[in-house]
């Protein structure tokens, strides 16, 4: 039904990370289930974003169409997904770690759903400018961002699919970078136009990209704090990236106490 | 920030869940628990336990049958002195009192400490006299005094519109869910400080259960309550703290917000979430 997720990624079983398993198997069941249809569903929004900045860079209509076509199964999804979530804790009333990996998901689908949307935005633009056929003023620094806010999406949904903190907070960290690129970017844009005014209607365009590029980022950081969340317990949302970095270590410590530290 | 921009300022704290903050340093404590060994026999059931139970707070114990979470309650009133082979050692304070001193008079402890068991026991006399007997065995017998603490008592058990009319019928009549209602008036009736409740709604249908929970949490503002219960969502919803026992061991105790979201030990986390230990 839903096209295969872009990369293959060694996704951990909950069973194999540090959970064990439940004693209703039909509760383990549906909690997996969810799980990896966050992640199917991360797998198809990477690879629009991935396809938008492909088809904005080459000025490929068809790959841009093609890709905005996919919003709507992203937006599907997420209603099911987050339904599902909802009916979980309708039957199971579940706590701990399973109430925080229901609250994580429902929150990431949500996320998850505005990068798609991002991207079926850059994917109009790129239909607008290969339409103008505008000289490529700006593809470089969409080139460049493109890249890192690419790899911020990959990493966070493996972070999610191997629990891995250390790696969303990287993620978290990279967004740092990322706007940083994107107000560089914006400066030698505006320059430009001052110096160009015929250019300002496509390079407006390119700007627009932008931003929607840097806004995929800034979920994609949200991603990674729903997942400090989802294993720690610590809502990191709103903080700074040094309040996170001690979270994830104190993670990487203290876990959960087992009974062999009782006696 | 301008005087201007505060007046627009929307105050947080006052948004959050009374229960929200709850912290056991802040507390007043009414009953400590220091070091408690207790053995059936040779079979040691509680490993030295140490808490201190809050004041009108509400604390539950939760754990897997045979953790001992009954038996520590029924420390609490001394109930298990009904046992022969149960050997204590360690100290319960009350109000900073040893409740296994010596001095102690057991009848007076469980005037100050009641207890409400699973199943509804009410005397089969009227429903007046079911609440009034503790007051007569006191020895008060002034008609008016009784006659205005049944009302409070029934009253505080959310009880008295459904029986003020059928006062003097058989308090066997009553529903399941009024039974222990009156069961909780009844103890209510001699002023205790705690309130033990041993799975108090276990016996009970849904509607019946929301109102014994409801109860509690009416209660606690006049008694401290400690409940066991086998209901893990029961004691989320009802309880300000919670203790999770096992194998006669306390595991983790603690603000049950912060117990039910975020558990410190992997025993508790994976028994709330339904998990082999």
């Amino acid at each position: 039904m839903w096209p295969v997720p872009a990369t293959e990624k060694p996704i951990v079983e909950l069973e194999n990370a540090n959970y064990s398993t439940h004693i209703s198997q039909q509760f383990n069941e549906e909690l997996e289930k969810i799980r990896t249809q966050m992640l199917t569903m991360g797998g198809i929004v990477e690879r629009q974003v991935s396809d938008a900045i492909e088809a904005l860079l080459n000025g490929d209509v068809e790959l841009a169409e093609q890709s905005r076509r996919i919003d709507q199964q992203t937006n599907a999804m997420e209603l099911m997904i987050d339904e599902q979530c909802t009916t979980t804790i309708a039957r199971r009333q579940p706590a701990a770690s399973d109430l925080r990996l229901i609250v994580s998901i429902s929150r990431a689908v949500a996320d998850l759903e505005r990068i798609g949307d991002e991207a079926t935005r850059i994917c109009k633009m790129a239909i607008e400018l290969a339409d103008s056929g505008a000289n490529q003023r700006g593809f470089q620094e969409v080139r460049h961002i493109g890249n890192l806010v690419r790899d911020m999406v990959k990493d966070v949904l493996t972070a999610f699919a191997r629990n891995d903190l250390e790696m969303a907070y990287r993620v978290a960290k990279q967004d740092k970078n990322v706007d940083q690129e994107y107000r560089t970017a914006m400066r030698s844009l505006v320059t430009y136009m001052m110096e160009d005014a015929r250019a300002i209607s496509n390079v407006l365009n390119v700007i627009w990209v932008l931003r929607s590029l840097e806004r995929i980022g800034d979920h994609a950081r949200n991603l990674s704090e729903h997942l400090i969340y989802q294993v720690s317990g610590t809502d990191v949302r709103h903080q700074s990236l040094k309040q996170m970095k001690q979270t994830v270590q104190e993670e990487a410590e203290g876990s959960l106490q087992d009974e062999g530290n009782e006696e | 920030m301008t005087s201007e921009a505060k007046t627009h300022a929307i105050d947080i704290a006052s948004m959050q869940r009374g229960e929200s903050n709850l912290n056991l340093a802040d507390e007043q404590i009414t009953l400590q628990v220091q070091d408690l060994r207790l053995s059936y026999g040779d079979k040691e059931a509680l490993h030295g336990i140490n808490m201190d139970i809050p004041k009108n707070r509400v604390t539950a114990f939760i754990g897997p049958s045979g953790c001992g979470k009954s038996t520590l309650l029924r420390c609490f009133n001394r109930m298990n002195d009904l046992v022969d082979s149960c050997n204590i050692t360690g100290k319960i304070l009350l109000d900073g009192d040893n409740i296994y001193d010596r001095t102690v008079n057991v009848a007076d402890l469980r005037r100050r400490v009641g207890m409400v068991f699973q199943k509804p026991n009410p005397f089969p006399k009227s429903i007046y006299e079911n609440v009034a007997y503790g007051l007569r065995i006191q020895g008060i017998n002034k008609k008016r005094v009784i006659d205005e603490t049944v009302e409070w008592a029934l009253r505080s058990a959310a009880l008295w519109d459904e029986v003020k009319d059928r006062l003097h019928e058989s308090a066997l009549g009553m529903s399941g869910g009024q039974q222990q209602r009156l069961v909780i008036a009844r103890t209510v009736a001699v002023k205790p400080e705690v309130l033990l409740l041993d799975e108090p709604a276990s016996a009970l249908d849904p509607i019946s259960t929301l109102k014994i929970e409801e109860l509690i949490h009416e209660l606690k503002d006049n008694f401290t309550i400690v409940i066991v219960t086998h209901n893990m969502q029961q004691a989320a919803r009802v309880s300000d703290y919670t203790a999770f026992m096992y194998m006669g061991d306390l595991i983790e105790f603690g603000a049950t917000d912060a117990l039910f979201t975020k558990p410190e030990k992997k025993q508790t986390e994976d028994y709330i979430t339904g998990r082999y230990g």
